[in-house]
């Protein structure tokens, strides 16, 4: 029984011919909220899809506590940037929600009381009737992460979650995140192209380099971020150490 | 170039099945027989030139009532279009004159102009005049706000701001319901032959079934539906063909 | 919805319909155009009055042409659908079968009743067989079209949740082919009103398209508008209430 949810072993990925990452090794232990950043073509979010099991890779290994993975399962949820099309546009709220409890056979006794505690987590009880064109970008956005909450997944994959919301909404929703998620414990995957977001939020900042070479390979660095906890909008990210660290990704990341 | 056979194996094994079933249990059917001799009846048919002559009379008043019913469905769909206070006064004429059939027009058709050429247009041309006037309405209300801002701008006339700016925005989606216009004047033309009009294939295919001839009338079917494959492809060129030769969505 | 009606607009507009059957009372009154051709207004009203009421016909073989549309697009709404699903649901279906299936899209559905009658010979249950096919294409077509385009990121949502095959088919793939196929369900409806007109014409069923004909064939002018009337209302009625039911099923899009 290993503490690792998730273990990239050497993971390279080609894609129409290109080499998107190179060998790439890295673990997610239980509990962590890891980011991945990077410039655009850098592989994020094909890493993130390979960890999800939507990709194959090329080469090397994924693998969850040991185990190599063949395929996208109920125990990894995967939050898409564009909830627009992540959500059932005919179904209401709840009913959206539901999708993950009857794919589960959760059966339909139990399904309310689960469905209404995910949506107090996320702050949408009082709109579980609605339909998502009723809801604001956020608001939808939330809907798709009580969904996932509702899988109980060991591991919640979040591709850009915030990428498509405005600036107000998306900090909101970085507080509202890292409060779930450190109530429920759960163990994170964050890609964002946004240097302070993945720091704000996370415990550990992956940062990969796009057009990768043998001298030069995607990964570019894995930091820890011992920020202090909970973190704040304004305090977090005037601190000395969010500064330092800010300044070495954007090395790492061949910015001058 | 390589032809893609996938689409052609599903009908082949049809074809082949009514073959073998037609020259075995079926043999003799009144209703149905096999391919081949359809394919002989087709020969027949095209020496005698009953093939052309029909064929021709079909497409000759499908394009003539086309022509006319989707010029008349253009000039007043055009003009409700333009004229929202015109659309309000002939909204309620046009929605009770439009759920009419046209099929239930032939019998009226008859009784003005009895057979030939001329029921047949009638009727064709009053199938495509709705479908014409609605989606013509619908492309010119659908023209860009700001293009109209912009003729307002430029103080151009009436027929100006036609001709420069409504006129060439409308045009792909004219050539989409113009293409939808092709395929239900061949149809209506068609039904018109089957349910009254001695002439054209439709008439023809009643004829090969009431003289009991089976191969002849699956040549007909066939040939009905290839003709009606081939204008549709040829009206669906044409669209795509316009969309990318004036840059509109849809070109693909 | 807080519109408030448009009262001068509604009013207008009947009006101009009012000015056409006045336009129609001239011409047939002032012998612009033949009696035998055109009958008058007042004409066509006594013939659907007596036709509708008691001992008259018309009221039955509105019945029965409203009864055939009616059973025949409910058939070919059901097959439409399953075998949409089927066909739609399976990559290598849509691969082998679906070419097919646009071929014979453009087919005239009139154009197989002589066939229709070789084998069944002359009966209702000919004219609905070929109502039933000739009113499933829209709809078959329609399913096959919306199952095939689900947006490729559902899809992923439903691996994510390893959702079965089945459950992909009736909990995403056919709600997203729903307004695709309500409005072929629309077509449908058309399709199935002429072809069972046609059907009445030409193998002497009784209906308001054989009555209509044989109307036309006596030169009971009125009586033919009478029918031509009818058949109006059924279009209209049928498509209003298609358009409603429509509206209802697809409220999300407009909530």
């Amino acid at each position: 029984m290993t503490e690792s949810v998730l273990d990239f072993d050497r993971v390279a990925i080609h894609l129409g011919g290109r080499e998107i990452l190179s060998p790439t090794s890295l673990s997610v232990r239980r509990g962590e909220f890891v980011c991945v950043i990077g410039p655009s073509g850098c592989g994020k979010t094909t890493l993130l899809r390979a960890a999800a099991g939507f990709v194959a890779p090329s080469a090397g290994r994924v693998s969850r506590h040991g185990q190599p993975i063949n395929g996208p399962t109920r125990e990894v949820a995967f939050v898409f940037q564009d909830y627009g099309r992540a959500l059932l546009p005919w179904r209401t709220v709840e009913a959206n929600v539901s999708l993950a409890l009857e794919a589960a056979k959760v059966s339909p006794a139990d399904r309310p009381a689960r469905i209404a505690r995910v949506l107090a987590t996320v702050g949408l009880g009082a709109h579980a009737h609605k339909f998502p064109a009723q809801l604001s970008g956020g608001m939808q956005q939330r809907v798709q992460i009580a969904r996932c909450l509702a899988q109980e997944p060991e591991l919640m994959l979040m591709d850009e979650p915030f990428g498509a919301l405005d600036a107000m909404t998306r900090e909101s929703l970085q507080d509202e995140l890292a409060r779930l998620v450190r109530e429920q414990g759960l163990t994170v995957v964050f890609v964002t192209h946004d240097l302070e977001e993945a720091l704000y939020l996370g415990d550990r900042v992956i940062a990969l380099r796009a057009n990768p070479t043998s001298d030069k390979p995607s990964l570019a660095a894995l930091i820890d971020v011992p920020l202090p906890l909970p973190r704040d909008q304004l305090s977090t990210k005037e601190h000395p150490e969010f500064l330092r660290l800010r300044r070495a990704l954007y090395q790492y990341l061949g910015h001058t | 170039m390589a032809i893609n056979f996938r689409p052609f194996v599903f009908p082949a094994v049809l074809l082949g099945a009514l073959e073998w079933w037609a020259r075995t249990t079926g043999k003799g059917s009144d209703a149905l027989a096999p391919p081949s001799a359809a394919v002989r009846a087709f020969g027949g048919a095209l020496a005698d030139g009953s093939l052309l002559a029909a064929t021709g009379f079909t497409l000759g008043s499908a394009a003539l009532g086309l022509l006319i019913g989707a010029l008349g469905g253009l000039g007043l769909g055009t003009l409700l279009g333009l004229s929202r206070r015109a659309a309000r006064l002939a909204s309620l004429s046009v929605e009770v004159a439009r759920p009419v059939p046209s099929v239930a027009l032939i019998p009226l058709a008859m009784l003005v102009f009895g057979f030939g050429l001329r029921m047949e247009i009638s009727v064709v041309a009053f199938a495509c005049l709705w479908p014409m006037l609605v989606l013509t309405q619908a492309a010119v209300l659908q023209v860009e706000p700001r293009l109209l801002e912009v003729a307002h701008a430029l103080q151009l006339s009436p027929l100006a701001r036609f001709t420069k700016i409504v006129g060439p925005a409308i045009v792909p989606r004219l050539f989409v319901a113009l293409r939808l216009c092709v395929a239900i004047a061949l149809v209506v033309a068609v039904t018109v032959e089957i349910a009254a009009n001695p002439h054209g294939m439709g008439y023809a295919l009643i004829i090969a079934q009431q003289s009991l001839d089976p191969a002849l009338m699956l040549a007909w079917l066939a040939w009905i539906g290839g003709v009606g494959f081939a204008i549709n492809a040829a009206a669906l060129a044409l669209q795509r063909y316009v969309a990318r030769r004036m840059g509109a969505e849809g070109a693909a | 919805m807080t519109r408030r009606f448009d009262w001068p607009g509604a009013a207008g507009s009947v009006a101009v319909l009012a000015g056409v059957v006045a336009l129609w009372w001239a011409a047939s009154h002032g012998g612009w155009v033949s009696r035998v051709f055109l009958p008058s207004p007042e004409a066509t009203l006594d013939s659907l009055v007596e036709g509708l009421g008691a001992g008259g016909e018309l009221l039955a073989f509105t019945g029965a042409t409203v009864g055939r549309m009616a059973l025949g697009w409910g058939l070919a709404s059901a097959l439409g659908v399953a075998l949409g699903a089927l066909i739609g649901s399976s990559a290598a279906a849509r691969v082998w079968i679906a070419p097919t299936l646009e071929g014979i899209r453009p087919l005239p559905a009139s154009a197989v009743m002589p066939l229709a009658m070789s084998i069944f010979g002359l009966s209702g249950s000919m004219v609905l067989a070929v109502v039933a096919f000739g009113a499933m294409w829209p709809v078959l077509l329609a399913t096959v079209h919306g199952l095939a385009h689900v947006h490729p990121q559902l899809r992923e949502v439903a691996q994510g949740l390893q959702l079965g095959r089945r459950e992909v088919v009736f909990k995403i793939g056919l709600p997203n082919a729903l307004p695709d196929i309500l409005a072929g369900m629309r077509l449908s409806m058309t399709v199935s009103l002429i072809v069972s007109v046609v059907g009445e014409m030409v193998a002497s069923q009784p209906g308001l398209g054989q009555a209509i004909l044989l109307a036309s064939r006596a030169f009971r002018a009125s009586e033919l508008f009478a029918g031509i009337v009818l058949l109006g209302a059924i279009g209209f009625v049928s498509n209003a209430l298609l358009a409603v039911a429509e509206k209802k099923l697809l409220r999300w899009q407009h909530p």
